[in-house]
Parts: structure tokens; sequence; C-alpha cells
């Protein structure tokens, strides 16, 4: 639990400064309480990989991959996981609610929701390696619509896909926000090699925001957290 | 050939099973629209229907679950898909075919964006199609929502007379994905008149059997179950489900031995399942339903039952006699319907009484504004308050749920306008016993009217257990020889009548001293003489103590377990006066975020220092140091918010003391926020909208999704000249530079700055914003330094 109320406190803008035992109560309880509210739910499934002259692609599929920087991630790839993780709209609901009468708690617990559906998705990501590991493959790290060039206009194919709107309650606005909100789709490729750099390397490594962005990892050394 | 209302009547009737697990059986791909095949490959969508028609199955579905707009796109026309879908079903044999109708997949407000209206024409459209295209019936299924149900059933009804049934998708916990219960889709489907109402998808049938159960309770038309065939598991890269045709079948016959009358399948289910069910099934009698008549009314996700117990109806959104709700809705300040909503919720409130009569508003819009805005903050059922028809419609017509009209009486006039109205939209009715001769003197002449407003009622198809009457409260300054006429009235009209009876309470004391010691003492009178519910302030104190106590009495609080809870402790929890010397000082406790503390604090010293004495000594430079502190990264975000909290909390007590002396703090200007277009994520800008509040601006906050047009049209009737806009996310970007150059092609003078995550200097400049602020501080910094400037 500590190293996911540090990750809370760094979506908070946490950069090693003294908190006060209130601070880090409330802190303490926002975490509790969003893992009540949310109702997890997830899907994954396997395809094999394609290249052809439109690019990348996943069989059985109409969706195509289009970007340099999923094809770097995917590399030596012949089969990718395609998975979706949501919180339940019951997370957003219980976060809204705190909105117009504690705006302090409201942002914590915004921060709290989004440590547990990244928590979320390493569990499901680690479910996923497991299976590639009886087959004697290892995985990639996660790469979602959006990232790099990988073009956010995918998003209502690879819901489509994984029928997330039946199976866990997952949909898409026109704009191609998730909603619930506290939810993320994601690709991990299977190789047959080891991870290089590329596919283990931090989170922040292929965003376009990696230069300026304060929450990157490995900015803030604060452990003060009483 | 029979009907389909015959058939019904006479037999269980079968409605065929998957069709997408039948498309990938012929080839489909993943991420493709199904829908389309009708028009590529009718020959594959006949054939699965043709084998569920030989099959057994009475009733088949045509393939045009989202062939809509939003789905189909630009790919093909809506009409020419659901036309197509419609023939393939006719070509196969169908002895009916149904037009089927599935979610958006967009989410309603409050969780997404999407409107009744936008749902409604949405759905108009493919309804239309399918109706022209010669739909024996519609089918809407696989709903989460029944706010979105209730724009498609109300399409359907409105646009065509074809039978409709709508099934709901469950999950585990027995809700659906957005938290509706079984109780409150069955109130409100059968509320809007469908034939008949059910469950589909999601699970198997012998786990769905305590959603149908739950259902069958309260249903009073046919009750429907088309379930998976169990939960889906990929064997060899193609999806299956693990519950045999013979489990399914057992756990379907169960249900209809329960009273289930019409089955079918969903995800999984194959022609063998549909034949499997008619071998097992088509020779039982189906039971007619025994439904319990509860009075219920809902919110979109919570049913509050009103038999047995006694519901408070929270009376505090209604402008008569409140300054602040009257300043409130002339300014459209959101906020204030909010937070009065809440109050009264966390007090005890079960459903809220929602008014806004003024006579400079146009009600009908503000009332169903007044709705979205409450229903979007909680989940408590509200009562539209009003005399106007076309308010009350409005209302009616927006709100998520099965409401309680306030008011009708025993006027012939009244009724035909109002009932009407509440069976359209599955209503409760308040009906206040009185007619145009006013308010009989007896018990007896106000059970007459109570007859009379019933009759008229069920004249209307409107059911018993739908109405509240009122049996109306005189004054006792005035009246008083009247005043236990009511009580007896109530005794009357639940005895006689059978009906359930509503007071609102307060009046009672009107022109007297100790108000509240009368009305709790008239309260509880009502109470022992049967009162079901009472509109009221549930934050007064001795209603509180009346209603914590006859729960008791009435075996609602069982082993009086929240009475003892809340009162045993009472005596040891007297407060101790603060004392002064010992605590910080005010501009202490703002640095130090204890926000629960200022308040007090700022009470205390208003006997002896001027507000502005207080917020300009005290409020301002200890927020400026916050500020800085925050600024140089001594603090983060949650810290400087506690403290902005601080200051809000101790505002609010300057501005109700100088209320009473009938002043206004000055304002340092006006400032309009909002969180644009397809953006839904407005932490950040409520979080700047207090930080300027507390710097002593009025903030015009628009909320978030907001239209460009309602930017445009606000910055020019307010004349606003600085705006801030945030956005979260990459794609709605673009919304902020379409919203500011909107506004600049108007020729509007409006300084712009921009905000959120994704923003940065160069986006800022991108979408044509004067400045950019990186956090919640630098925005104050901007207002400041533009005032300034002015």
């Amino acid at each position: 639990m500590e190293d996911a109320k540090a990750e809370v406190l760094r979506y908070l803008g946490y950069r090693g400064q003294a908190i006060s035992s209130e601070v880090s109560a409330l802190v303490d309880t926002c975490m509790a309480e969003i893992r009540t509210a949310a109702h997890p739910r997830h899907i994954w499934r396997v395809f094999p990989l394609r290249t052809d002259e439109a690019g990348l692609a996943l069989k059985q599929t109409d969706l195509v991959l289009a970007g340099g920087d999923i094809r770097a991630h995917l590399s030596g790839c012949t089969r990718a996981a395609l998975m979706a993780v949501t919180l339940g709209i019951a997370a957003d609901r219980y976060i809204d609610s705190r909105k117009s009468t504690d705006l302090t708690a409201a942002l914590i617990l915004d921060a709290c929701a989004t440590q547990l559906v990244e928590e979320v998705c390493d569990q499901v990501q680690d479910e996923i390696a497991q299976s590639a590991g009886e087959e004697g493959l290892c995985v990639t790290s996660r790469f979602s619509p959006g990232y790099g060039d990988l073009p956010l206009t995918i998003q209502p194919q690879v819901l489509r896909i994984l029928d997330t709107e039946r199976r866990i309650g997952l949909t898409c606005t026109a704009r191609q926000l998730l909603l619930p909100r506290k939810s993320v789709t994601a690709i991990v490729g299977f190789s047959a090699h080891l991870p290089d750099a590329i596919h283990t390397g931090g989170k922040c490594d292929t965003c376009a925001k990696r230069e300026s962005c304060t929450f990157r990892r490995g900015n803030n050394e604060g452990d003060n957290v009483s | 050939m029979k009907t389909l209302q015959e058939i019904m009547r006479e037999r269980i009737v079968f409605i065929d099973g998957a069709m997408g697990t039948m498309l990938q059986q012929y080839g489909l791909e993943l991420g493709q629209l199904p829908e389309l095949l009708n028009l590529r490959h009718p020959e594959s969508v006949t054939a699965i229907h043709r084998e569920y028609v030989q099959a057994g199955a009475d009733i088949i579905t045509a393939n045009t679950f989202q062939a809509h707009e939003w789905k189909l796109g630009d790919a093909a026309s809506v009409e020419d898909v659901v036309t197509a879908g419609i023939q393939c079903a006719r070509n196969a044999g169908a002895p009916f075919v149904a037009l089927d109708i599935g979610p958006l997949g967009q989410l309603m407000e409050p969780m997404g964006t999407v409107t009744l209206a936008q749902a409604y024409e949405v759905y108009r459209r493919q309804i239309v199609a399918g109706a022209e295209a010669g739909a024996d019936l519609i089918i809407i299924e696989t709903i989460s929502d029944p706010y979105e149900a209730k724009a498609a059933i109300l399409a359907a009804k409105e646009h065509t007379d074809l039978p409709v049934f709508c099934t709901m998708t469950f999950q585990e916990d027995g809700r659906t994905f957005v938290g509706c219960d079984p109780l409150t889709a069955v109130s409100v489907l059968q509320g809007l008149g469908v034939d008949a109402l059910g469950v589909n998808c999601s699970l198997g049938p012998a786990s769905l059997r305590p959603v149908v159960d739950a259902m069958l309770r309260d249903a009073r038309v046919p009750v429907v179950v088309q379930a998976n065939a169990g939960l889906p598991v990929i064997r060899d890269g193609q999806t299956v489900y693990d519950i045999s045709v013979e489990a399914y079948t057992d756990a379907v016959a169960q249900m209809v031995n329960a009273g289930v009358r019409i089955v079918g399948g969903c995800c999984g289910t194959t022609p063998a399942y549909i034949r499997a069910l008619k071998a097992r099934l088509s020779d039982v009698c189906p039971k007619t339903p025994a439904p319990r008549r509860a009075t219920v009314c809902t919110s979109g996700t919570k049913a509050v039952v009103l038999d047995g117990v006694v519901t408070e109806i929270g009376e505090r959104l209604n402008p008569t006699g409140k300054k602040l709700m009257k300043q409130a809705l002339r300014d459209g300040d959101n906020g204030y319907l909010i937070t009065e909503a809440l109050r009264q919720v966390a007090a005890g409130a079960q459903v809220l009484d929602l008014n806004v009569g003024l006579p400079e508003l146009d009600e009908t819009a503000v009332l169903s504004t007044a709705v979205r805005t409450v229903q979007g903050a909680t989940n408590a059922p509200l009562q539209i308050d009003s005399t106007s028809p076309e308010a009350i419609e409005a209302a009616l017509r927006v709100y998520n749920g099965k409401a309680i009209i306030n008011s009708v009486n025993g006027k012939q006039e009244v009724m035909e306008q109002i009932f009407p109205l509440a069976k359209k939209y599955g209503a409760l009715v308040v009906g206040l016993a009185l007619d145009e001769d006013g308010i009989p003197p007896t018990a007896q002449g106000r059970l007459e009217i109570a007859r009379r407003i019933r009759d008229t009622a069920r004249s209307y198809g409107i059911p018993d257990e739908d109405l509240l009457l009122d049996c109306l409260v005189l004054t006792a300054s005035a009246q008083q020889e009247q005043v236990m006429e009511t009580i007896r009235a109530i005794t009357l009209v639940k005895r006689e009548l059978g009906l359930k009876t509503v007071l609102g309470v307060s009046n009672v004391s009107f022109g007297l001293p100790q108000r509240e010691l009368l009305n709790a003492t008239f309260l509880a009178a009502a109470l022992g003489a049967g009162l079901d519910a009472a509109i009221l302030n549930p934050l007064a104190a001795r209603y509180r103590e009346v209603l914590d106590a006859f729960r008791v009495l009435n075996d609602e609080d069982r082993d009086s377990a929240r009475y003892i809870e809340k009162y045993s402790q009472l005596a040891a929890d007297v407060p101790t006066p603060l004392q002064t010397a010992d605590t910080p000082g005010l501009a202490a406790l703002i640095e130090q975020g204890r926000k629960d503390q200022t308040a007090d604090k700022v009470r205390a010293l208003l006997s002896d220092t001027e507000p502005l004495d207080i917020i300009n000594a005290e409020f301002i430079p200890a927020l400026d140091r916050v500020g800085k502190r925050f600024e140089t990264g001594e603090l983060f975000l949650p810290q400087l918010m506690l403290s902005a909290q601080a200051v809000q909390n101790g505002f609010a007590v300057i501005r109700d003391h100088m209320l009473s002396l009938g002043q206004r703090r000055e304002s340092r200007g006006t400032i309009l926020l909002a969180t644009v277009q397809g953006d839904i994520h407005d932490i950040g800008k409520n979080i700047v909208r207090m930080l300027l509040e507390n710097y002593g601006y009025d903030v015009l906050d628009l909320g978030k999704d907001v239209p460009i047009q309602t930017v445009v049209d606000a910055i020019r009737e307010k004349d606003i000249r600085l705006a801030g806009l945030s956005a979260l996310m990459t794609t709605t970007v673009t919304s902020m530079k379409d919203t500011i150059t909107a506004v600049r092609d108007a020729g509007l003078p409006c300084t712009f700055w921009v905000g959120g995550a994704v923003l940065s200097a160069e986006y800022a400049q991108y979408v044509g914003a004067d400045y950019y602020a990186a956090d919640a501080m630098e925005s104050v910094t901007i207002a400041n330094r533009f005032f300034a400037a002015e």
C-alpha cells in the first residue's frame, strides 16, 4: 500500500513536501473509499499480428495499428493482447458526489482512482504475462491508443472488438473519451525474446509531453509520507 | 392469424437467440458493424433468422441492434440498414418481426454527455425506419440506464402504435452497469407503458434468477427473460459459452414456473437452445401476474417505496421566502441547488420537492434545467412542484426515473391537464383535497374530493397506488377549529379509499411563535393518523426528533439501531465553546487548512469586527501566503485547496451575515469559466472557481461539456471581459480553439486564458488564448492582473 500511496501523491503533484498527519490521513481515507466504491472489471483477448501494406494489424479483426511507435513497441511480436479495464461508473459518481461538498476530497479521490485503475491494469497484465509464459513467451509493457503516434481514433474499434459495452460497461464518447472515466485500453505484445529497452521502458518514454510533464516518474524523490 | 397480444395471453411466447454469435460462425470480423451485413450479405442474415424460425421462435429479432446514426456514421444510412434488416427477418418467414433497438454506445448525462433530447432523436430515426419497413413490434434491449430506455420508449410511443418490449441488463451484483436495480427498472418501464419488460444478456439464466424474481414481484405486464448461455470463454481463438442447452432450459423453465411469460436467448445461444425451450414450454400455461401494488417513486438508480414507512420529502428547493435561492435562480447558479439538495439528503430527506416558480423567470426552461442539475447531483427521487402543465411536462420529460407531480386538485380542468401527463410519463401524483369551492371545512368534504380525484385518475388508467392524497393543513392562528379536521381526513382517506397520504406540515404554525414546536407536534399527530409522507424541512431539529422517534415506534428503525446510535451519546456531546485565547487566529487556521474550524472562528469575530476587515486583514493575506508557498513548491495542491476551502467556509458565514443586513460583498469583477464541449473532466475548473471566489470575483460557471454557442451567448449577455476555459484531453483542445474562434468571430472583446492537463503555452497559442495558466494559482494571478489593468 505504501507504493500505491506514493503513486497517489505523485498524481497530486507531490514533490517531497512536509505532509501533515491530517493530509496523510485524508489520502489514506480516500484510498480506502475509492476501493469500496469502485467495481473493477476487465477483459482481454489475444490476436495474431500481421503486417501488410496498410501496416500492422490484428488478425480476425479490422483493426490497423497505425504509426511508428506501436510498430517499434511490437517489433518481434507475433501476437498481441488487447485489454480493457474500468473501475465502473460508481467510481465516477462517488468522486462527483464530493465535488460540490469537499473539492479537496474529490481531487484526492480522483488521484486514488487513477492509481487504482493502473494497479488493476498491472494485475491484468500479470494475468496476460502468465498466459504468455505458459507458451514460453514474454510480454511487452502496455501501449494505449493516444500514446505516441498511435491514434486515439481507434478507440471505438478497440471497444467493439472486445465488446466492452456489453461485457464490462465501457463506452467512449464521440471524442473518444472513455466512460466511465477511470478506464484504460491497451495493447500488450507477445514476444519470444526477452524484452529490450523499449519494451520495458517506463510509460513516460514515448509520451509526447515527456519533457514538460510534472507527473513524470523519477522527478520526485520525496519519501516524507507519514 | 392471432395477434401477438392474443398469443401472449394464451401461452409462453418464444423469441429467437443470439445474432452476433451466429454471425461470427458465418465469418464476421470483430470490430465490424454486424448491422452492415443486412446490406452486404442479406442471405447470411436471412439464413440465421430461418434457423430460428425453424427452431420455433414466434418473434424474430431483426439485425438492427445498433443500426443508428452514431454507430453507422457514413458507412450506410439508417433507413437502408433498418429496412434491409426487417426484410431479412421477413424473408426468413418470421411469424412476428421485431425491430431491435440496442443502447446508443455512449453514456447519458450526468455520467456521460448525451442528453435525453439527443438520444430521442437518434432513436426516433431508427424507430420510424423500422415501423415504415413493417416491423410488428419493437424490442429495446441490453439497456443499462433507464434514462436511455425512456428516450427509446418515448420515441416509439410518439411515432408508432407498435407493441414495445424493453429488457435491461443486470450484473452479478443485481444492478446494471450504471447502478439501476430491478425495482427501479420495473417502476420506470411500466410507468412508461411498455407491453413487456425483463432482462437480457450478461449472465446465464440461473444467475439472473434473483433479478427476475424481483421483477416478477412488481411487474403488472409480462416479464421477458433472454439470458446468455452462461459466461464467455475463449477456446481456440473463438468465444464460446459455458452453459449447456439442458441446463439453460431447466433454469428458464423454473422461471416460467415462477411467472415469466416470454423467453428467448442472448449471447451464446443458438437455434438448439430455442428449439429445446419450445419443446419444453410450448404447452405450459402462463401464470397470471399477481404483483404487489406498491407505491414507488424512483430516480434512475434508486427506488423509494412508500408502503408501511414514513417518507420525508424535503421542501427547501423552493424560492418562496428564500432570498439566496431567488438570486441563484436568476443568476442560473446551479451550485445553490446542488448544495441545498445534498444538505437535505444528508439530513434524511428521501425525496426532494423542486419548485422554481418566480414570476420573472421562464418556468418551463428553468424547471427542466433544475431537474437535470439536481438529478445529476443526487439519486434521491424528485417531486416536480408547479402549477404550469407546460413546465411539468418539460420537467417530466427530462427526468430520469418515476417522479411525483405536485400537484392536481379536485378541479376538473386541472385534472384534465395533469392526469394525461402523469399517465404518459408514469409519474405519481399528489392530489390536493380542494376544488372550485375551496377547501372543504370537514374531513368528510375532503374525502369526497379525494374520491373524485381517485375516480378521475382511474379513468385515465392511473392506478390507485400512484396517488398521494394531501388533506391540506390550515393555520392554527386563523382556523384553529379546523386543524384536527386534517388529521381526521387522513384517517378517512386511508380507511375509505386505501390511498396513500402526504402533507405539507409547516403551514399549521403560520403567525405563531416557536413554529417548530407546533409543526413537530402536528407532524406527530398526523403520523399517528397514518400519514405516509411529509413535506418538510429535514434540517429542522424538532422534525428530526419526531421522525427519528416515530420510526422506532412504527417498527421501521429495527432494534432502534439508528435511534440509539444518534441519541445515546447526545448528552455527552455538548460542544465546549472555543477558547479564543488558546486556539490559533483565523489567518493561522486558514494557513493550516483547518477548514472545519474557520466558520466558527469567523462567526465569533463578526461580533466585533466588520466583515470587510475580516476579508482584507485575514482572508486575503493568508491566501496570499499560502499561494506563495504553493508557487515555490513548499506546499502541494491538496494543501492549497484545504486552505481555500477554509476561506470558502468562512466566506459563507460572512455572506449570510451581510445578507441579513441587506448587504452584498462588492465584486472585483465577473469571470466566466467553462470546461469545453466534449470534455467532462471538471475538477481543475472547480478548483479555479473556488480560488477566484476566494479572491472576491463573481464566477459564472457554465459547467462541463459546454456547447460553443452557450459560451458565446453568455459572454454577450453578461458582458463578460475575462473567461477561462479548461480541457483535459488532446481531443477536446480543438473545442477550446473552436470556442475562442466563435467568440472572436462574434466580435466580442473577451480575454481568454486556458488550462488543463494537456495544455501548454504552445497549445494556448494554438487555440488562440491570451494567457496560459499552468496551475490554479496562476489563474488568480491572471485575473488580478487583468482587473487591475482595467
